[in-house]
């Protein structure tokens, strides 16, 4: 519904819809009712000034004008059925009560059967509106016409009384109901309440999680909100960690540094510069391997990477980089395809293996992306030399370098393989069948929520 | 052999300066953005060594204006930062190579030696046909709208042969040596998986099928 803002509150939206349209049925039925009732109390006098057209007949036909004449000479027929009524046979006239004559009389000229109703104006008109039923008739040869008919104006009094009655009903009836949405709404929106209390427990740190029984609608919210909270735990207590370390590990051999500088009474001998040089990069791999360690994202909710796009950008860069080699990309996943690896995690994985594959292929490399639906592998062959079986098992864990000629084998491998159990996957080693290393980087694919 | 050297840090700038002459290297130097872009359109240099963080801008906006302005001198970029979409970016902009801080002046004067040495026998080749332009040295494709796609080593072999003679009949025979994979038998099927990879840069029309002959560069000026 366009026509309602999203971000008003919810207690408002119910009001403002449920009230005026609780208000408007109320007095839709009660219009409803109204007209029912008029049809049917009209329904029900036809019926009766039917019945007595057909009485008078009867009367007649059975005892003659004779008898009609009796009727007609008391208030008898008023008496027993409170209705008027009139008689032409041939050129007499009859009718009762005396009062009704001047209105019924000139109904008598027409001899058509059916309904009349009349509304008459003015001082002089005794009976202001009646409904009236005429038929007309031959009885031994000669035309004859009855009318019967009944004054309205009671009718239309009592009729009205009663719709008055409805109306006052309805109007109790109607508070009630707008009472009951208004306490519904209160008593529904008062777990929204406890949410909004939780929230505020949180942030003035009295609570460490939300922990509220909060409606099926906000339970992935709380979750998601939680498992948000959980991360960032997490995530303070790495960095800490990782800060802590650094500290440690680099204030050591800064003040080693600045010690041997400032004491102006040793001379810079080659092997003293050897040494300052090696404290300086101990303090730089240091550095190097915590911030990567920190630039990690790990498995977050709404973070997605395009593996094809990114794949694309790095082994062109890779064949920039290595002219004489060779990278391909194995894949039948489109251009979209978006995967739940946080971007730049993704790009370091495939960035650490396709370099290690770039210095170690010979000619070629081949990077195959697939996507089994609950498992997301990313694999890296090269034709290079291999690695020789016994040290397939140490291969990415950090600190080992295969080859010291070569640098980064080790790190690049041992990111790859943090990253890769950050998001509870594996990296594998093997040696192929035709030579060269494969590395197999599998993750499973969550959902959330 | 004249050397731009574009870095802000005067005690690194220095000790390079110094061991880049003692190389053999005739070197200037440079220690802002504005400098480095102003010296490097005037002068002739054989090839720069280029900070990113430079006080008065990134040194990715210098390389981009370099190349805009059809300057082809090989650069070698120096950065702090060393994640992979950085590199990505670095060579994206038009670097030959990059070089993370910290490193040895050897490392470094040895990428130079390399990159001098690639760009020598380098002729400016650019293929093009159809609005396409085929971008030899870099192996990126720019495609009549203007954007440039980067290809890998096949796909770029592939198209290369394709457009070195647009609207003539490749037979799948042709293109089968453009290929070297892993596999060491690449089939029919490897090509036809290829063109398709082709086609969704460069649109279905570009590359025609021969169906049981081959493929034709069907995009003609």
């Amino acid at each position: 519904m366009p026509w309602i803002d999203p971000r008003r509150s919810i207690r408002k939206s119910l009001l403002t819809l449920l009230l005026p349209a609780a208000i408007a049925l109320m007095v839709a039925a009660w219009i409803v009712h109204g007209l029912l009732l008029e049809r049917m109390a009209r329904g029900f006098v036809e019926d009766r000034l039917q019945d007595e057209v057909a009485f008078l007949e009867h009367q007649l036909r059975q005892s003659g004008p004779d008898e009609i004449r009796d009727i007609a000479a008391g208030d008898y027929f008023e008496e027993v059925f409170h209705h008027a009524f009139a008689l032409r046979i041939g050129e007499q006239v009859h009718s009762s009560p005396e009062l009704w004559t001047p209105a019924l009389q000139p109904l008598l000229a027409e001899a058509r059967s059916g309904f009349v109703r009349e509304t008459r104006t003015g001082a002089d008109a005794a009976i202001a509106d009646f409904l009236a039923y005429r038929k007309a008739l031959t009885l031994n040869g000669e035309p004859v016409v009855i009318v019967v008919a009944e004054d309205l104006t009671t009718l239309h009094h009592s009729q009205q009384e009663l719709h008055i009655w409805t109306a006052v009903v309805s109007g109790i009836l109607l508070v009630l109901l707008l009472l009951a949405i208004w306490q519904a709404i209160r008593l529904s929106l008062r777990s929204v309440a406890q949410l909004q209390q939780g929230l505020q427990s949180l942030q003035t740190g009295a609570s460490q999680r939300l922990d509220v029984n909060a409606p099926a609608e906000f339970q992935p919210l709380i979750r998601q909100l939680n498992l948000l909270m959980d991360t960032l735990d997490q995530r303070l207590t790495r960095s800490r960690d990782a800060l802590a370390n650094l500290s440690h590990s680099v204030k050591t051999p800064v003040s080693a540094v600045r010690q041997v500088l400032e004491d102006d009474t040793r001379v810079l001998d080659p092997e003293m510069r050897q040494h300052l040089a090696q404290r300086l990069s101990d303090i730089d791999r240091q550095l190097e391997s915590e911030m990567r360690r920190g630039r990690f994202a790990g498995p977050q909710a709404g973070k997605a990477a395009q593996p094809i796009s990114q794949a694309r950008d790095l082994l062109w860069m890779m064949g920039r980089l290595y002219t004489d080699k060779n990278f391909e990309l194995e894949s039948t996943l489109g251009p979209d395809t978006r995967w739940p690896i946080e971007e730049h995690d993704l790009n370091e994985i495939l960035g650490n293996l396709l370099d290690n594959a770039g210095k170690w292929a010979a000619r070629s490399s081949v990077l195959t992306l697939k996507d089994s639906g609950d498992q997301l592998m990313i694999m890296v062959e090269d034709d290079g030399p291999g690695v020789d079986p016994k040290e397939l098992p140490s291969l990415g864990t950090r600190g080992v370098r295969l080859d010291e000629q070569t640098p980064g084998h080790g790190l690049g491998l041992a990111i790859a393989r943090e990253i890769t159990e950050r998001y509870d996957g594996r990296l594998r080693f093997s040696n192929r069948a035709a030579g060269g290393l494969s590395v197999c980087a599998t993750m499973p694919r969550k959902r959330h929520g | 052999m004249r050397l731009l050297l574009v870095e802000d840090d005067t005690l690194i700038a220095d000790s390079l300066n110094r061991q880049l002459t003692a190389a053999g290297f005739t070197v200037d130097q440079a220690q802002t953005a504005r400098q480095a872009e102003q010296l490097g359109k005037q002068e002739d240099y054989r090839a720069v060594v280029l900070d990113l963080g430079l006080p008065d801008g990134n040194g990715l906006n210098v390389l981009k204006n370099w190349r805009a302005d059809k300057l082809t001198m090989p650069v070698l970029i120096l950065t702090a930062r060393g994640d992979w979409q950085d590199k990505v970016n670095g060579l994206k902009a038009g670097a030959d190579d990059y070089l993370a801080k910290p490193f040895q002046a050897e490392e470094l004067l040895a990428r130079l030696n390399a990159l001098i040495r690639r760009s020598e026998g380098r002729v400016e080749a650019k293929l093009a046909a159809g609005g396409f332009e085929l971008d030899e040295y870099r192996q990126c494709l720019q495609t009549p709208d203007g954007q440039e796609h980067s290809l890998t080593g096949t796909e770029f072999r592939l198209l290369r042969c394709l457009m070195s003679r647009p609207g003539q009949l490749f037979s799948k025979e042709q293109l089968l040596e453009q290929l070297y994979n892993l596999n060491d038998s690449p089939s029919d099927n490897t090509i036809e998986a290829y063109v398709r990879r082709l086609r969704k840069i460069t649109g279905t029309d570009a590359i025609t099928t021969r169906r049981g002959q081959g493929y034709i560069f069907n995009a003609l000026d």
